[in-house]
């Protein structure tokens, strides 16, 4: 290793840390980042686990923020090989009896949205002529709010309020702000009436990590989750990770030292601060101006900081951070001779050509109740996922003529079942699914599949650190959002130990991959250590 | 702007290990180079991923590293300042036998040589003075031999008739090119088993033990008997040392870019098509995969001249591939040999089951014929051993090997699907019976299997599953790899060279064929050779 001193050492090189390299090293800094894995991305990954040829993003697929990531403008990522497809159908729900279809498309694309609405309920095109028109004219304003990190919070202080901006996000909507205190089931019910479209909505809100369909003070995921983020999904040609190739090539760029299969056992301190690493090997990585630490809380403070080090509040609140039981998957991966064809299609054949096809119910409440499965700490009976088969707009992801079918299941935290159960889990439920797909794509028989796989949450602990296999690093209920996430005296990125910053997924805007959390990390880094504003784009103004 | 826009001096087809040191070499050179590659993830052979369970790093192909230290590329390209770190095994071979014994070699010669004398003490006598003298002449061997273009056979035969090596070397003789590794060690040595031993050691670089003619190469093969490395963290870390070195000096990879044909203009090559359409060379275009996908796929067959085409025709690939078993396992296993000798619980490669010369003929003809032996004789490794981070804590990740036919005689190469999971069974416990019973038991967690059609589907230069890229013959070795008119890098198509496996002088990670290929680029484009300073 080149000198076991740097100026700034980052712990993760998912793709907050990368990000948070990248800057950091083009404001002059000498960087050092650590990642544990033998693989940089973190969950903006792909892997050939059904057979050759087939890429399959078992965590990240929905590139949804490309073009506000500013980390994709100011590193000119599509330069370095981040090349992005708009599919035209961004989503779409299929029928097991094979009536219409109900589709999104891109956020342009307002008026074949409403038409397909339309079929199921007049009403509902219109609402999402109206809404859809909004959220585009506010797509700035809601970047800005991802690409701000919270103000910084004292004890003495009042603390945080999230219900604040995301009231005035209804009011600037122009709908009732009392509506940001309800349920996402609340706010899709009151403005869409079918039942069919309400499912889409159903399945697409919770896709987002919007937390419980059903819990009060989820409004604002409404908005988000359900107005912004379907028709803005880009996919990476070559798969999700080729984003990480380009950030990866930006970092070397810049003059990042990068070392992966190094993962750090513990934090360093010196006289109270932040002073370097440990690596599980012993080796030791020091840092003359700061630490951050771009991977979970409890692994930050908790292991590697310790509690002994840690305030008594501190401590509280990082021991009791939640994770799960919303964003939480099992990752279906299935190499196919033909891609499905549904029995939709006969009404309207955009339901074959949908990015994000959604399989499996018949109504809202199938949606709701799976969704409660998992709360209840059960794997749903019904086994219905939403799926993508990228193959279908990009050929260099699955053998000639072949295709690679991704999605995802909903499932109960990892620690609700045991290792045993998972691995029947894996053994059976594919089967499952499979025989219940056939009723809504009858090609989708086990004659199509050439070889299938499933990633249980349990994986998704062990192989990328996420605890209960909760891809945001943590709950994104109303008490873990904003200024309130992961816990007040934190969000603003830098902790009670001078020197320790966190750059991670556990901190707003959450999990996803928006590059966010890595960025805001960086806009208080460079004010804290006097550094150049190296994010600042006179195109841009967050 | 797009990324190929302005196209690049050099364009390397295939992010292998040998494409991305080329590149690396030009890049450093100020060239703008970019390599594409067709898969997901650059490395090509540098493959490590978690096929059992998350955090269990299994090394799908390239797993002994036998050059580092040796071969030149790591020190010009810094890759240890580049993040690549190795481990060297202290005990780097055994052999497990069926009644309980054990062979071990070690780095230390001093105790191979009493593991030898255990078996045979003429035999360890005879083998210290042959490591005395291959150790002497290894840096110049290796040099001439493998650092440099090929010298024809008939030309190193002279050379040594005339330095009078008879009267000089033991060891060394003119007849080398007509005797086979397996007459050589007949000649030299007396016990079956350390026989076995050294011939395992020349099959796993894929010397076929009885091929006539390739006990020229075997000296320098047995010099390198105790320089096997394992790249901590997986061997796909050296591609990733690699990408920095590339990136660092200006030069790009685009993995998942697939290079779906070479374009010649007025005669010579001028760049390449992809599905994101034309990318423009402006000096040269360098092929790091296969000759018989180089000139039949990738280039119009009128571009061809007909000699070409029909020499590449008749490459022929190793009659011997991989099935491969990645285990995830419980812990670092124990042998019950160890009560014989205890090194053997340290050993990194080991040789479970070929116990004479007789049992590599056997196995070799039965997968000639295209059958799988009943009771696989295994290469095994366990690389937590001396690299404990590719596992969780305490836990350990395995590799077993078996020499396997492409084509079943049942089912030919797709066979495989029907067999691989219960034949993977059959090699672990062949290899849990050695262990104490306790270990045998409960020691597995999961294991995947890798068939050699699977090997061929994803590595496609891989052809026939032959991960040397071509096979270990007289007939296809130095003047002769892959083909006469082809050998020397260069092509029939002014700027467009070869610089992979399938060249002189083979597959493994050795970066000689790339190295090479750098050299002759140097001479025809008048490049200063800054790493080759005497």
């Amino acid at each position: 290793m080149s000198g076991t001193e740097h100026d700034v050492v980052i712990i993760g090189g998912g793709h907050h840390g990368l990000t948070c390299a990248a800057y950091l090293a083009r404001a002059g800094v000498d960087v050092c980042i650590l990642e544990g894995r033998h693989e940089w991305g973190g969950a903006v990954y792909t892997a050939e686990v059904t057979a050759p040829g087939f890429c399959h993003n078992i965590h990240a697929n929905f590139m949804e923020f490309l073009h506000i990531m500013p980390f994709f403008a100011d590193f000119d990522l599509p330069s370095l090989g981040a090349r992005t497809i708009h599919p035209e159908i961004q989503a779409g729900m299929a029928f097991r009896d094979g009536r219409p279809p109900v589709l999104i498309y891109q956020s342009d694309m307002i008026e074949e949205t409403a038409k397909s609405f339309a079929v199921y309920s007049k009403r509902d095109a219109d609402a999402w002529r109206e809404l859809k028109a909004k959220a585009n004219m506010f797509e700035l304003v809601m970047a800005a709010a991802l690409y701000t990190p919270p103000a910084k919070w004292n004890q003495s202080e009042s603390l945080p309020n999230p219900m604040l901006a995301t009231q005035s996000s209804f009011s600037m909507f122009g709908l009732d702000e009392e509506m940001a205190f309800k349920t996402v089931r609340d706010c899709i019910d009151e403005y869409f009436e079918a039942d069919e479209v309400r499912a889409l909505l159903y399945r697409v809100a919770i896709e987002f990590a919007a937390p419980s369909l059903e819990w009060p003070g989820s409004g604002y995921f409404f908005l988000f989750a359900c107005l912004f983020m379907p028709g803005c999904w880009r996919m990476m040609v070559g798969g999700t990770h080729r984003l990480n190739g380009a950030m990866v090539t930006a970092c070397i760029k810049e003059g990042v030292t990068m070392r992966e299969s190094s993962r750090v056992k513990r934090i360093l301190l010196e006289g109270g601060r932040a002073a370097g690493v440990e690596l599980v090997d012993g080796k030791r990585v020091l840092a003359r101006r700061a630490v951050v630490s771009a991977v979970g809380l409890k692994d930050t403070l908790l292991d590697m900081v310790g509690a002994a080090h840690l305030s008594d509040y501190t401590r509280r609140r990082a021991t009791h951070f939640k994770e799960g039981p919303d964003q939480v998957l099992g990752s279906v991966a299935m190499a196919l001779h033909e891609p499905p064809k549904y029995k939709s299609a006969r009404w309207d054949p955009g339901i074959d050509r949908a990015w994000y096809q959604v399989v499996g119910y018949d109504s809202a409440k199938d949606v709701l109740d799976y969704c409660r499965a998992g709360h209840c700490d059960r794997v749903p009976e019904l086994p219905a996922a939403a799926v993508w088969v990228n193959s279908l707009w990009d050929a260099t992801q699955a053998p000639a003529g072949k295709h690679n079918l991704t999605g995802w299941y909903f499932f109960p935290k990892a620690s609700a079942l045991s290792e045993a159960e998972w691995e029947e889990v894996r053994a059976t439920y594919n089967d499952k699914f499979l025989r219940l797909y056939g009723e809504f794509a009858p090609n989708m028989t086990r004659e199509n599949v050439i070889a299938d796989y499933l990633h249980t949450p349990l994986d998704q602990e062990r192989g990328m650190r996420m605890r209960e296999g909760d891809f945001g690093h943590g709950a994104m209920s109303l008490d873990q959002v904003m200024g309130l996430r992961p816990f007040a005296g934190v969000a603003h990125h830098g902790t009670e130990i001078p020197g320790l910053y966190l750059a991670g997924s556990c901190m707003h805007p959450g999990g996803g991959v928006t590059a966010a959390c890595g960025y805001n990390a960086v806009k208080v880094l460079c004010q804290d250590l006097e550094l150049p504003p190296v994010w600042q784009n006179p195109r841009r103004f967050y | 702007m797009g990324m190929f826009d302005q196209g690049f001096d050099a364009i390397i087809i295939g992010a292998g290990h040998n494409g991305m040191a080329l590149a690396g070499y030009l890049a450093k050179s100020g060239w703008s180079v970019a390599v594409l590659e067709r898969r997901t993830e650059e490395g090509g052979g540098l493959c490590t991923e978690e096929v059992t369970e998350p955090n269990f790093l299994h090394n799908m192909h390239s797993n002994y590293h036998p050059l580092v230290g040796i071969c030149p590329v790591y020190d010009d390209l810094e890759l240890t300042e580049n993040g690549v770190e190795y481990g060297h095994p202290d005990v780097q071979m055994g052999s497990i036998f069926a009644d309980g014994t054990a062979l071990t070699i070690h780095t230390d010669m001093q105790k191979t040589a009493a593991s030898f004398a255990r078996f045979s003490q003429k035999d360890a006598d005879t083998w210290m003075r042959l490591w005395d003298e291959v150790s002497g002449y290894m840096d110049l061997m290796v040099r001439t031999l493998m650092y440099a273009p090929p010298i024809a056979l008939n030309d190193i035969t002279r050379a040594l008739a005339s330095w009078g090596v008879e009267d000089k070397s033991e060891f060394l003789t003119a007849r080398l090119r007509s005797m086979s590794v397996a007459e050589f060690l007949d000649k030299h040595f007396e016990n079956d088993r350390i026989k076995a031993m050294l011939a395992f050691h020349a099959a796993i670089c894929a010397y076929q033990p009885h091929v006539k003619g390739l006990a020229v190469s075997y000296p320098v093969l047995l010099g390198k008997i105790a320089n096997w490395h394992v790249c901590k963290g997986g061997s796909h870390r050296l591609a990733h040392a690699l990408m920095r070195v590339i990136v660092k000096a200006g030069g790009r990879v685009f993995p998942q870019v697939p290079v779906t044909q070479i374009v010649v203009e007025g005669g010579r090559a001028v760049g390449v098509m992809t599905p994101d359409g034309f990318v423009r060379a402006h000096k040269l275009v360098a092929s790091s995969i296969d000759v018989n996908q180089t000139f039949e796929t990738l280039l119009e067959p009128g571009l061809v001249p007909e000699r070409t085409r029909r020499e590449v025709a008749e490459v022929k690939y190793q009659d011997a591939s991989l099935f491969n078993v990645h285990v995830a396992m419980n812990g670092l296993p124990r042998y019950k040999a160890a009560a014989f000798d205890p090194a053997i619980d340290r050993a990194w490669i080991l040789n479970i089951g070929f116990e004479s010369l007789a049992d590599f003929e056997h196995e070799f003809s039965l997968v000639r014929s295209g059958r799988l032996p009943e009771r696989p004789r295994l290469n095994a490794a366990v690389n937590s051993l001396y690299d404990p981070t590719d596992a969780p804590e305490g836990k350990a990740t395995g590799l077993l090997r078996v020499f396997a036919p492409f084509a079943l005689e049942a089912g030919g190469p797709e066979g495989w699907g029907a067999v691989a999971r219960q034949y993977g069974q059959v090699a672990l416990d062949r290899w849990c019976d050695l262990m104490v019973d306790d270990d045998a038991r409960s020691i597995v967690r999961r294991f995947a299997t890798e068939s050699p059609h699977e090997i061929s589907q994803k590595m496609i230069n891989y052809r026939f599953g032959d991960w040397m890229v071509g096979r270990i013959h007289p007939k296809n070795l130095l003047e002769h790899r892959p083909t006469d008119e082809l050998a020397e890098y260069r092509t029939p198509i002014p700027g467009l060279y070869l610089c992979g496996a399938s060249q002189h002088p083979h597959g493994y990670i050795t970066f000689a064929p790339g190295y090479n290929a750098l050299g002759v680029i140097a001479e025809d484009m008048g490049i200063d050779k800054w790493w080759d300073r005497v």
